[in-house]
């Protein structure tokens, strides 16, 4: 893969929380259509190194370097419950410079959430919610999107659009980072997989033609 | 995108959440009444007259209530952790203090705006002939505490008592704009010019400078915390 292709090089990543060391020595590159999908038990720092990735959190050590726009999905909706769903989506699309009025409209309907645009996303479901948060995340075309739990919450249905929605971004060169478990599904979508367990990652390993279940599996022995 | 810009569409934001939930603006409203009222009829008319006490009720009704307010600007970033929103976007960091620093300032002059007209009604003070220079002191003593409550409430906001924990840190920052404030009140409704109490309107526009210049700086590192 040419230098020019790599959206993410994280270096020698550390994080610490008052004396408690969450990430050690975390390196990790990834390219134009590169999907990894993170695996590992609770508590193993993959929140952590989402949010160091996305800068909202600042590396005890180590680098971060993003040579693409960040979009996130995290556990939290990152939205407002007093706005409505369209005006969330404005909000954020402005602080984004998108100007494009037709985007966010584009992006409730890419998410089957028009007819409910100007509800208040406060007395949205949870999968409601993390719908809305994908519209945010995707607002302004990112390079790179970072997915904490992305299936959370979602019915088979919003979840296999999503699915849809993940593949052809993949397909577009979009590269991301999946924090899942659901192994069947996001495994279809990810080139890579790769286990964080104590807050050091393993090796990625290929996902292509082979069995997500058995690379888990692979992941498992190697840690 | 400018950091004018941003900071305008957080305010707009803000100001939009407010009009639309109006939680904070009707207890401060609800409180301010009350101060107002409590301290009017606690006195004894006979031994204390309205005019001895109307500043010092003035200003502690505009701090406790602006207080709720100030409260109330980073509550509703952390119910969906919608900030970490803000801080994915390209937005300067600097926006958000003035987004916030504005909407800020448009809720606690509303708070004061229908206050001061309450306050006149309960303590028949003659505002009037010195509204212009009342105004101007008003004006300036809340930019102060609004400044220092702006950066205060960003700080408060991730601990678990953060309602708690602003006014027993803002209070003490407050001390020179309040004191200068009731000084400055009480010397216009006794009739004296305003050039005759200049060091105190000195002292609160230098406190407007430097806390406005410190809250914007330091807003960053907290921020980055």
């Amino acid at each position: 893969m040419p230098p020019s292709d790599l959206v993410l090089t994280a270096r020698s990543i550390s994080r610490r929380f008052a004396y408690r060391p969450v990430l050690t020595d975390v390196s990790l590159t990834l390219s134009r259509g590169e999907v990894l999908l993170l695996v590992g038990p609770n508590g193993a720092g993959k929140t952590t190194l989402l949010r160091v990735l996305a800068g909202l959190l600042r590396p005890s050590a180590g680098t971060v370097h993003l040579s693409a726009a960040i979009g996130m999905v995290a556990h939290d909706a990152m939205l407002y419950p007093a706005l409505s769903a369209r005006e969330n989506l404005r909000f954020f699309a402005r602080l984004h410079g998108v100007r494009d009025r037709g985007r966010v409209d584009a992006l409730l309907t890419q998410v089957d959430l028009l007819k409910r645009g100007d509800d208040r996303v406060g007395t949205f479901s949870r999968g409601m919610l993390q719908r809305v948060a994908i519209a945010r995340a995707l607002l302004h075309e990112p390079g790179l999107l970072l997915f904490d739990e992305p299936l959370s919450g979602l019915d088979a249905a919003a979840s296999r659009t999503l699915v849809a929605l993940l593949t052809e971004f993949r397909a577009r060169g979009t590269a991301m980072v999946l924090v899942s478990h659901e192994l069947e599904r996001l495994g279809r979508v990810a080139t890579h997989m790769a286990r964080l367990a104590a807050g050091r990652l393993g090796s990625l390993e290929p996902l292509t033609g082979r069995d997500p279940a058995a690379v888990f599996a692979t992941l498992m022995q190697d840690t | 995108m400018s950091t004018l810009r941003a900071a305008w569409h957080i305010a707009v934001k803000d100001i939009a959440i407010e009009w639309r939930t109006k939680t904070a603006f009707a207890s401060g409203l609800v409180f301010a009444v009350l101060v107002l009222a409590v301290l009017f009829f606690s006195r004894d008319p006979t031994e204390v007259s309205s005019l001895a006490i109307a500043p010092g009720a003035l200003w502690v009704t505009f701090t406790f209530a602006a207080m709720l307010g100030l409260n109330r600007a980073f509550l509703l970033e952390r119910e969906m952790r919608a900030m970490d929103g803000i801080l994915l976007t390209p937005a300067p960091r600097a926006a958000i203090f003035w987004g916030k620093f504005g909407a800020n300032l448009a809720f606690v002059g509303a708070i004061e705006a229908i206050s001061l007209p309450l306050f006149v009604l309960f303590y028949n003070v003659p505002i009037w002939p010195r509204l212009t220079e009342l105004l101007l002191v008003i004006a300036m003593a809340t930019v102060a505490f609004v400044a220092v409550g702006t950066l205060l409430s960003a700080m408060v906001v991730r601990t678990r008592y953060a309602e708690l924990m602003l006014p027993l840190l803002l209070l003490p920052f407050l001390v020179p704009p309040l004191v200068g404030g009731v000084q400055l009140t009480a010397s216009l409704l006794d009739g004296r010019h305003l050039s005759d109490i200049s060091g105190w309107l000195k002292l609160i526009g230098a406190f407007d400078v430097a806390s406005v210049t410190l809250a914007a700086v330091l807003f960053q590192v907290v921020l980055d915390e």
